[in-house]
């Protein structure tokens, strides 16, 4: 109760600040920092595991991918991001109140059962779980991450034609295969520009 | 998440195996004696735990310094630092010394905040990194049933940090660098995990001390039951130790901070005490991944053959570090830095299906072994993993993977 009195409070902040700030790269770590935070919230409740996997998967991985995406996508500037502000108040909070109402009637249902005392399900029973009962959860989890890289390394590059060659080409693993000259002929060695006299 | 706090057995309180944790045991028993709280107690032990290992990492990571440049000159048929007392042995003194007392520039155009968290944010990781890991057979700083989950977590912090302090810098080399970084962090840290599965799955549990200690014991009376020495293990315990110089950014992995190219790609704009903290944190994360190496492949503390169970077993593991780290010395004064096109390449075409040919083997080696059936484990696995490396061999040599250079700007 301790753990979540003091979280609470800096996940909103954070959170917010995640909304509120202008520059793209803060927003990104602040989400960072929110993210971490209820890791350290799972882990505080006693879910080791899921606050450990949350730290690798969103913090290690999520919000490394989300700054990476910044640095090549060059977003727009912060003042043009400000002038939009009072537009996208009205909209932003109409989409978030359903969600408060909702959350707020999940957790008025709930609250009346005490919580029982927290016990970590061992990792033997998350993983014999995971492989078993929500296995086909899971693949068809793997399946659609799947057809999202795919389909995000088909995108990356300039669809001209489609075939298997391009699709190897796309993945990054033939890079010569779909080019004519050098599946048969050597590549030219680097060559030293011509010197002048 | 329960911590287990090092149960003692009451042996002789100066006998070598327990000697790094007898400051622990002093305090402990100085706070019961003295009737203090259980909670202060643990939290005590847990300091003063933490505080060893500290101790002895920073000391290593001094001397490291100086033996890295030693080694270096060594290869390099030079002398190297001779000046600071007899054989340079002063020399990490007197670098302390110059990093702290030089004058701590922060850029113009620099995030204030972000530049003065991101050094900081780098140490912090590989020192908490370095605490689950087990030294010795008693002597694991904290125990943790998520040990390796925790390692990775961690460390998948350094990321973020390295990409801040390239951002907050507000300059070109420092961002260039904080790119380079994270792509090679990201996509090295796959193979790392991917080959650690495999430990994970033949051990069957998270939990760093038992690994180790299902890797205790002999086959044939002298071979030491390691995990290197089976056939996954010995392709996943390459690719990890591969993959691992990769996650430490040395040679010849240091593209992010290739000084021949971008200066020190995101350590470029720091100066004085901030940069030593990068070199800290750089280095720690070295003893941490190396440890983590020596511990899941390399058998951790046990001894490597029978009869040498009188040595302490954590002069065993810390050898076995140094061996290590001796190698990725050797490896940094004989390679050439890698291309960035190159890197990618071998961490994507090469490493990952490697390592991702690790975990069936190892689910087929335990099952066999599992039914006593040693031999033909041997017979199918290692077929599984020589037959795949042989095609992609054929592959990478026929130019069909491997990529020749472009230009984009320079020839036009």
């Amino acid at each position: 109760m301790i753990s979540l009195l003091i979280l609470a409070p800096l996940i909103l902040l954070a959170a917010l600040g995640a909304v509120w700030k202008a520059r793209p790269v803060h927003a990104a770590l602040l989400l960072a920092l929110t993210l971490s935070l209820g890791g350290a919230l799972y882990i505080a409740l006693g879910a080791g595991f899921l606050g450990l996997v949350q730290f690798m998967v969103y913090v290690g991985a999520v919000a490394v991918l989300i700054v990476f995406a910044l640095l090549i996508t060059r977003p727009r500037d912060e003042t043009e991001e400000i002038a939009r502000r009072p537009k996208s108040v009205l909209p932003g909070l109409l989409c978030t109140l359903p969600l408060v109402a909702v959350l707020l009637y999940a957790v008025g249902r709930n609250v009346a059962e005490p919580a029982a005392e927290a016990k970590e399900l061992p990792i033997e029973r998350i993983g014999e779980l995971l492989f078993t009962t929500h296995a086909p959860a899971v693949l068809a989890v793997a399946v659609l991450l799947t057809a999202v890289m795919l389909g995000a390394a088909l995108f990356a590059r300039e669809p001209k034609s489609f075939g298997v060659r391009r699709l190897a080409s796309a993945l990054g693993a033939t890079e010569e295969l779909g080019s004519p000259q050098s599946a048969d002929k050597p590549a030219p060695a680097f060559q030293n520009p011509p010197t002048t006299k | 998440m329960t911590l287990l706090l090092a149960q003692a057995e009451e042996p002789s309180l100066w006998s070598p195996e327990w000697l790094p944790l007898l400051p622990q045991r002093l305090v402990v028993d100085l706070l019961t004696n003295w009737g203090a709280p259980d909670w202060l107690v643990s939290l005590a032990a847990t300091g003063v735990a933490a505080g060893v290992v500290l101790g002895v990492f920073m000391t290593a990571f001094a001397l490291l310094s100086l033996i890295e440049r030693k080694t270096l000159a060594r290869v390099q048929n030079r002398i190297g630092p001779n000046r600071a007392g007899p054989f340079g042995i002063l020399q990490p003194v007197a670098d302390g010394i110059k990093m702290l007392t030089k004058e701590d520039i922060v850029p113009a155009k620099a995030e204030k905040l972000l530049h003065l968290l991101a050094p900081i944010l780098i140490v912090v990781p590989a020192i908490l990194a370095l605490g689950v890991i087990p030294y010795g057979r008693e002597w694991t700083p904290v125990p943790m049933e998520l040990g390796l989950l925790f390692f990775f977590a961690v460390g998948s912090l350094t990321e973020l940090s390295v990409f801040m302090a390239g951002w907050a810098s507000g300059s070109k080399f420092p961002m260039l660098g904080a790119m380079r970084a994270i792509s090679q962090m990201v996509s090295y840290e796959l193979p790392l995990v991917l080959s650690a599965i495999a430990v994970i799955m033949v051990s069957g549990t998270l939990s760093l001390p038992d690994i180790v200690n299902q890797q205790g014991g002999f086959h044939l009376g002298f071979l030491p039951a390691w995990n290197i020495l089976t056939p996954w293990g010995l392709v996943g315990g390459l690719v990890f130790f591969v993959a691992s110089i990769a996650e430490a950014n040395r040679c010849p992995f240091d593209l992010p901070e290739g000084e021949s190219e971008i200066v020190a790609g995101h350590m470029t704009e720091y100066s004085g005490f901030k940069y030593a903290l990068f070199f800290m944190g750089e280095y720690l994360g070295l003893f941490a991944i190396s440890g983590l190496g020596v511990t899941l492949f390399l058998g951790g503390w046990q001894a490597p053959l029978p009869g040498l169970d009188f040595v302490p077993s954590w002069i065993w593991f810390f050898g076995k570090l140094a061996a290590i780290i001796f190698f990725f010395l050797w490896i940094r004064a004989t390679y050439p830095r890698l291309r960035m096109d190159q890197l990618m390449r071998f961490g994507w075409l090469g490493l990952i299906p490697v390592s991702l040919l690790t975990i069936p083997a190892a689910g087929i080696w335990t099952l066999l072994w599992r039914a006593d059936h040693g031999l033909l484990a041997w017979v199918i696995t290692v077929p599984l993993l020589l037959v795949p490396y042989a095609i992609m061999t054929v592959l990478f040599n026929k130019r069909l993977v491997r990529a020749n250079r472009t230009y984009r700007f320079a020839e036009s």
